[in-house]
Parts: structure tokens; sequence; C-alpha cells
């Protein structure tokens, strides 16, 4: 029934699939260990990107913190690549330079890494789940939920450098060893750290496509058009909201474990406004509305920026800021919608003559 | 009890130190459709807002099948059976028409539930059924933001059907209508109204005649005069607030 390729489900799958299978092929075309690294801190990147058109894209959760998750996930994990390095009774260097003498409280459920990775996750979605539970509830929304998620992001920046002897301040943790689970290091130079990427990119990112596309799904694209609307079938809009911003930063929060274990170092910068900006620009770029363009988008960015962002140095900002303007004032869809666009007029104008027409005609009817 | 018991008792509401609604009360019969008619201001909108939760009233209460139903969230109030449909057609203008109807088809509402359900049972039956009823079975591919204002109209109707509450709240529910597409909507409403509690916010007469079996008439937040078509079309008071000036253009 569906005219336009790019609205078929089953053609949407293809997508999703033909370029997970190529980001599979990755490292059979290469064992540059540099290269490989490089490319799954794009991936962490993409993930970012998902996770933001998950509520920002289906939902209309316009969401410039992401950086909260991300950075809560990014510290849990490499408190606990810290703790991995450490032996019994003894506490990270840093603290001594910082006059503790006893490992801190918050610190000792690191010693063990299942627990460890598991607060990574847990803490920053139940942060998200309470401070969006109090948000939604409440019917905070657009604008000004976008500006409290930029507060907290400052405060927790903040936060993160004044506490000084547990995070190391400005200078961040620097575990000095890879991440070990089990039996396998987890070298932040190799095919392992790729793989986990990959796996943990696509498990998110398929668990997302589904996920817009169950009744949850529907329901929450509904409440994007019109709240109100939805509250009036039986939907209890806030729970809706807070469930799919909760799920968004329990992916942000995988992407920032990631991070940790792929460059082997956290610090407050993974809480800087402009960081959490770029993941939206990056979503905005590539389509919000779509999960694997918004992925794409930020492939396209960030690769445009590691090679064009040399050259350019300081410029690359401008650039990028200026590609930001340009996508909201002529593709307000991003790539995706430029491709959604294409791929309608291909239609119309082969064959599929007698749709074209009804459409223009319910076009007209509609003015 | 079966089905949708609707009193409203004694509410008053004020916006800004204007009493809207002023001792408002209403026993409305299951099965029926029950016309809520008046002047502009008199209120009407107002009721259907404090009955579907929209709106708090100030004082006064909402009982359905025996539980007070005052103040409680919109989506509660909808849980139990009451659906609406907006003055201002309110459909979601970025989903497809077929969209637009499987969301309104909320027999699941819990959201750990919905995300596991994909094809909700019957829904696909009922959504068949509803877009034959309300003529948008061509338009279901189609982005609810493009179709006409009569189509519009339809598609909200067609999704307080899919929705299939006890009790319908309508305002205005052929405004802007052609009289072809006003014909096709009374046929609805008058089949529904045998298995459905209806009540319909309405100014022109000439609609309320060919649907309403009581005629509630809304002066100035207060009930002014009850009871059939015929009725009403006899009562003084009612001929001056407000038949009689329809009367007069």
């Amino acid at each position: 029934m569906e005219r336009n390729p790019y609205h078929n489900k089953t053609l949407q799958w293809l997508a999703y699939i033909a370029v997970f299978a190529f980001l599979g092929l990755v490292p059979l075309m290469t064992d540059d260990d540099f290269l490989l690294n490089q490319l799954a801190t794009y991936g962490v990147y993409g993930l970012l990107a998902v996770s933001i058109s998950l509520c920002w894209g289906s939902g209309g959760i316009l969401n410039l913190g992401q950086g909260i998750a991300f950075g809560l996930g990014a510290y849990g994990m490499a408190m606990t690549m810290q703790m991995q390095s450490q032996t019994e009774g003894t506490i990270p260097p840093f603290m001594m330079n910082n006059g503790l003498d006893t490992l801190p409280a918050i610190w000792e459920p690191f010693w063990s890494t299942g627990t460890g990775i598991f607060l990574a996750l847990l803490i920053p979605t139940l942060f998200y789940l309470v401070f969006g539970g109090l948000m939604f509830a409440a019917r905070v929304s657009g604008p000004f939920f976008a500006i409290m998620t930029l507060a907290i992001l400052s405060a927790l920046a903040t936060i993160f450098v004044d506490l000084q002897p547990y995070t190391n301040g400005v200078n961040g943790i620097s575990p000095p060893m890879p991440l070990t689970i089990g039996e396998v290091t987890v070298d932040p130079y190799s095919s392992t750290a790729y793989w986990l990427v990959f796996v943990l990119l696509l498990v998110c990112t398929f668990g997302a496509k589904l996920l817009t596309q169950s009744r949850f799904g529907l329901v929450v694209r509904a409440l994007k058009d019109d709240p109100e609307r939805v509250r009036f079938l039986g939907y209890n809009v806030a729970i809706y909201e807070t469930c799919v911003y909760a799920i968004s930063g329990l992916m942000a929060a995988v992407a920032g474990c990631c991070f940790a274990i792929l460059t082997q170092y956290v610090s407050p910068a993974q809480f800087e406004v402009s960081f959490s900006i770029s993941v939206v620009i990056w979503a905005a770029i590539g389509g919000r509305a779509s999960l694997l363009w918004a992925m794409l988008g930020a492939f396209s960015v960030q690769g445009a920026q590691s090679y064009a962002g040399d050259q350019f140095l300081s410029t690359w900002i401008l650039i990028l800021g200026f590609s930001f303007i340009l996508v909201v004032r002529f593709l307000p869809g991003g790539f995706a919608g430029l491709v959604e666009m294409v791929l309608d007029r291909l239609t119309r104008s082969t064959g599929g003559r007698e749709p074209g027409l009804e459409i223009s005609g319910a076009k007209g009817a509609a003015e | 009890m079966i089905g949708g018991f609707l009193k409203i008792e004694k509410l008053e509401k004020s916006f800004g130190g204007n009493k809207v609604i002023n001792g408002f009360s209403l026993d409305v019969t299951e099965r029926t459709l029950q016309c809520l008619v008046g002047p502009n201001g008199a209120g009407k909108t107002t009721i259907i807002d404090l009955i579907s939760g929209r709106q708090k009233p100030d004082s006064g209460h909402v009982w359905l099948s025996g539980d007070d139903i005052t103040g409680m969230g919109e989506h509660e109030i909808a849980r139990r059976g009451i659906g609406r449909k907006f003055q201002i057609p309110a459909v979601l203008k970025g989903l497809t028409v077929r969209e637009n109807l499987e969301v309104a088809y909320s027999r699941e509402v819990n959201a750990v539930r919905n995300m596991f359900s994909f094809r909700p049972k019957g829904c696909h039956e009922t959504l068949r059924e509803v877009a034959g009823q309300v003529r948008l079975t061509e338009r279901m591919d189609m982005e609810a933001g493009l179709l006409s204002h009569g189509e519009t109209q339809w598609l909200e109707i067609g999704m307080v059907l899919m929705q299939n509450p006890n009790i319908l709240l309508l305002d205005e529910p052929v405004a802007g209508m052609t009289e072809n597409e006003i014909e096709l909507t009374v046929a609805i409403l008058n089949k529904l109204k045998r298995t459905h509690t209806i009540i319909l916010v309405e100014h022109d007469m000439n609609f309320v005649r060919k649907i309403a079996d009581i005629v509630t008439v809304l002066h100035m937040g207060s009930l002014l005069a009850q009871g059939s078509i015929g009725e009403i079309e006899q009562d003084e008071r009612v001929r001056a607030v407000y038949l009689g000036t329809e009367d007069a253009h």
C-alpha cells in the first residue's frame, strides 16, 4: 500500500541490516588498530545520536543534556577499570595526592567489575527516571525541558570538578589498564573493542527501531504531535515520556561506558555543554526522525571533523555551525528528509501516476 | 448498573472571577443522545471540559456509575470509558490516518506492556470496520494533516469509535461539514446511540432535530430547560434567550 519506499517497513529493516553488515565487515578489511579505535569511537557517537533520535526524533523531547547519562556512564566504567588495577587495600594514586588515605565509600562497590558496570548503567537510568518523572508529571516540555537538562548538565560538570579527592577534578581518571571481563581483555586498540562497540550499537539501534514500531512507539510519536489528545485516549503521557527519556538515557550510558573503555580516560569534559549540543547537531544533520540516519549523521560529521577539522583547525566549529543553520533552514528533516523527498519524487514520476494524482488532489482539498 | 450512567451535581467553575458554570446539574440516561445547546458563552464546552477532566470544577461533583470522578486526570477518566471529540478537530497531524486510528484503539494503556505489543488483538478488524464507517478506507496511508476539513472531523469521530468508550462527549462534530457529510454523520450517530451514551454540543438546531433524544438548554452556566426537541422549541424562556435570537436572523 505504501507508495514511497522510504516508508516501507521491510525496506527500512533491510537498510538497517545493510548498514550494519557493512560496519561488521570493517575489521575484516583493515588491521590498522589505530583506525579501528577511531571507528569504534565513531560508533560511540553514533549510539549517542541514536539515543537522541529516540527521544527527540520520535517523542519530540529535545534533550540538550544527553552528556548527563553519557558522563555518568563513562565515570562508572572508568572507576570500574581503575579498581581492576588496584590491589587489595590500595587506593588510586590521585586520591593520595589529594590527601585521602582510605577508599571513599562510593568507590567501594567498584571493586567488583560486575557491580561497577551495573552501577555505571543503573545510576544514569535511575537519574533520568526520577528527573524525567518529576518534569513530565508537571508537564514541563519543549524548550523548558531542554533548558532544565542543560542546567543539570552544567551542575554535574561543576560537581565533578569540585569533588577533586573523589574524581580527580579537571584531570579526570585515567585507569592504567584496559578493561578485563573474565578472561577477555578489551584492548582499546584492537578488533575486540571494535566488536564490543559494534554489538552494543547493533543491539541498541535494532532495539530502538523495534521500540518505535511497537504500540509504545506509536503512542510516543502521537504525543509528539499532541500530548493533550493522547491523554484523552487514556494514555498517561508523563509515564510514556519518562520511559522513552530513560531508555534514551540508558543508551547514552552504554555509550559512556564504551567511551571510557576506548579512551581509558574520563574527565568533566564529558559533561561539557558543547559536546551534548553537538550530539543534537549530529542527529539533526542526519535526520532526527530516523535512528539510522541520526547515526550516519554522527559518523559523517565526526568523520569530517577528524579529516577536515585538522586542516581548518578552529574554523571547523564555524563550518559545523553554518551547516547546522543550512540544515535547519533548507533540510529540516536532515539527510533523511532529503532521501525521503527524492524517493517520493522518483516513485511519483515512475509509474505511480494514479497515487500521485490522488495525493495532489488531497493537498488541494486541504488548502 | 450497565454501561455509563453519568450524574453531574451542582458544578461551579469561575475563570478569573467570571462565573462560567453556575450550579449546573444533569442526569444522563444510558443509551440516549443528549444535546447541549445554548447561546455562545453559555458554558457548553466548559461542561465537556469538566466532565472529561480537562478542567477541574471549583465545587460540585461528576459521578460515573456511582464513582466520583471529579478532579481525576484526563487519562484516568478516559480509561473509565469517557471519550471525547474536540471542537477544533484534534487529530495527530504528523501520523497517517491508519496510525491515528490505531493509537485510538487504547485497550491497553500500560507503557511497559505496550513496548512488547505490535498488533493488538482485534485492532485490525475494528480498524477496517471504523474506516469504512467514516469513509476513510481510501485515505489510510495519508498523513492526517493533509485531509480536508470534513475528513478531519470524521477521522476524529473514527478515533472515538476506535476508543469505543461507554460515553461519548462530542463538541460540535459537524462544524464545517457539507450537507452530505452531515447526513452521513447523522446516520452514524443514530446507529451509535443504540449502544452508547452520547452528549453532544451543538449550535445547529436542524442537526439537533435529527438526532437528539433529549435537549438540554444551557444559559449563563445554568440549566435553563430540558426535554424533547418539541418541548424545547415551545418553551418561552428558551425562545427568549436562544431560539428567539436565531429566528431573528
